[in-house]
């Protein structure tokens, strides 16, 4: 990815996007390759061996390669795909420990305003529990815990997934925001329009590869990118 | 009941179940954030008690009870921390954890005792109280050590709480135990936290084990019955909430009292299981429960 840029991801359901952020975020440890960011490589050196993977104890015998402490801590910062953070804490105990990540690269109480007055609904329920949240308030605190860590680069996966019609317009409103705001995304969703407000570059990825880069202006169709991702796996 | 037995029947109790809440609370922090059962909980308990009593005995170093009770804490801390490292972090990503666990803290236990008798034998001990005498509450009447033990676990459980509810390590500790990935997303220290989980649990631990220890005598596998104990007020009162297991501890505590009181001694750890197995056909999840296990 260039500096400053966002992209896009669009892909089959299945084919591995979630996985891919998941390895860039150290949740899931590459077999071979490296995670650049900045310039600083964030994986450890060597391949991850497949037999002894199997065989053994692999976190005892060889270390892993990625720490997700590390990744988050150097400004990546993954929202991933439903996920509720913490039901038992409230919205502000969440955004209170969300900066630990943020390395002291931001003002604590300026990320938290910015973050009210981009959702005040969260400001009125920072008392409540998170699992007494609707779907469409936990991935708002996601994306607030996120922003609180002072991302470099936001890695969304499919946030407006499974919110109804005017959530998920009041959400893609913040994620824009956010952009405009000078937050790099890099943002997996089904969603082209959605997709083609937010980023620079967009990526169809096809079984686990990258099958085809596409500038913002030239942006075809839904229906045009999904007849060249069925070509793809012809 | 004469109402002299009814009040002594009560205090004992709630001296009971003041240390019940402290082993169960110890054991709870790590069931909740790690999700397993340390059985190396009762080894800590017997450790912190001869920690205590290495410093503060004049048969030894002669410290006090005081420095004796914040050695153990201390020492008891570092303890857990390294075997958390050793027992559990090799194990952690392995979907087998619990079964694991099982078997490496069970291990860590035995080898804990048998350190314990290999350093100072066989031969009971016991920790001078930290007071002598008796308090007189009109027709109560309770040792002075004990009423001191009542005050300082419930100030050291409010302590925990506050840390756990309001420092940001607390509520770091109590994300991670409530989802682990997004934690680790977030930037957390995961294995740090986990091993300061371990690290407070086995200081609670250690700390019971001074109070058992300056009211009865020590061994080496002294820590066997308040693990069995701190086990079913874990079951018992669920973990739904940091106070569940100490309400939990509490009413254990009371009922044990009154067994012994009625039934005698012997059969008193078999009416709590009994009420245990009673309230778990009812209500699963613990007295307290809810179907989430968190902190």
């Amino acid at each position: 990815m260039a500096a400053g840029t966002s992209i896009g991801l669009f892909g089959p359901n299945g084919h591995g996007k979630t996985t891919l952020l998941m390895t860039i975020s150290g949740i899931i440890d590459p077999w071979r390759g490296d995670i650049l960011f900045e310039g600083e490589r964030l994986n450890r050196e060597g391949e991850r061996k497949s037999q002894l993977s199997r065989n053994i104890n692999y976190d005892v015998i060889r270390r892993r390669r990625m720490d997700p402490k590390k990744v988050a801590r150097a400004g990546l910062i993954h929202v991933s795909q439903g996920n509720t953070l913490y039901p038992e804490m409230t919205i502000a105990e969440t955004l209170a420990i969300a900066p630990i990540a943020a390395n002291g690269r931001v003002e604590e109480t300026e990320s938290l305003d910015k973050v009210y007055s981009l959702f005040p609904k969260l400001y009125e329920r920072q008392d409540q529990k998170a699992r007494f949240l609707s779907g469409g308030e936990r991935q708002m605190l996601s994306v607030s815990a996120a922003l609180m860590a002072a991302p470099k680069l936001l890695l969304l996966d499919e946030p407006t997934l499974g919110l109804s019609p005017k959530l998920r317009l009041e959400l893609a409103e913040a994620i824009r925001a956010i952009k405009a705001d000078g937050v790099p995304l890099l943002v997996v969703d089904q969603d082209v329009e959605f997709l083609e407000s937010l980023i620079d570059t967009l990526y169809l990825f096809d079984h686990g590869r990258i099958s085809r880069r596409i500038e913002k202006e030239d942006l075809p169709s839904y229906e045009e990118i999904m007849s060249l991702l069925f070509e793809g796996a012809s | 009941m004469p109402m002299e037995a009814l009040l002594s029947v009560l205090t004992g109790g709630l001296v009971l179940g003041s240390l019940y809440a402290l082993m169960a609370t110890g054991l709870a922090v790590v069931w909740t954030t790690l999700g397993i059962f340390n059985f190396a909980h009762g080894a800590f308990i017997a450790v912190g008690a001869y920690v205590a009593w290495q410093i503060s005995s004049a048969d030894a170093i002669g410290a006090g009870f005081v420095i004796g009770l914040v050695g153990a804490v201390v020492v008891l801390f570092v303890i857990g921390v390294i075997a958390h490292f050793l027992l559990v972090q090799p194990f952690e990503r392995k979907p087998n954890l619990v079964l694991l666990s099982v078997v490496t803290t069970l291990a860590g236990a035995t080898i804990f005792e048998n350190l314990l008798i290999v350093g100072w034998g066989a031969r009971p001990k016991q920790i001078a109280p930290m007071l002598e005498g008796d308090l007189h509450l009109g027709e109560v009447s309770i040792s002075q050590n004990e009423a001191i033990i009542i005050v300082l676990v419930l100030f050291i459980l409010a302590l925990v709480g506050f840390f756990l509810r309001r420092s940001r390590t607390g509520r770091a500790m109590r994300a991670v135990a409530q989802n682990r990935e997004a934690a680790q997303l977030m930037g957390l220290d995961v294995p740090k936290l986990f091993g300061m989980a371990f690290g407070l649990s086995a200081a609670l631990a250690g700390l019971a084990g001074v109070f058992i220890g300056s009211i009865r005598f020590i061994n080496p596998s002294m820590g066997a019955d308040p693990l069995l104990k701190a086990l079913i007020v874990v079951i018992f009162g669920g973990v739904a909430r940091f106070t569940s297991p100490i309400y939990a501890a509490f009413i254990a505590g009371m009922v044990e009292a009154f067994a012994i009181y009625y039934v005698g001694l012997y059969w008193a750890p078999a009416v709590l299981f009994a009420l245990m197995i009673v309230v778990l056909v009812i209500k699963p999840e613990g007295l307290f429960g809810k179907h989430e296990r968190s902190v």
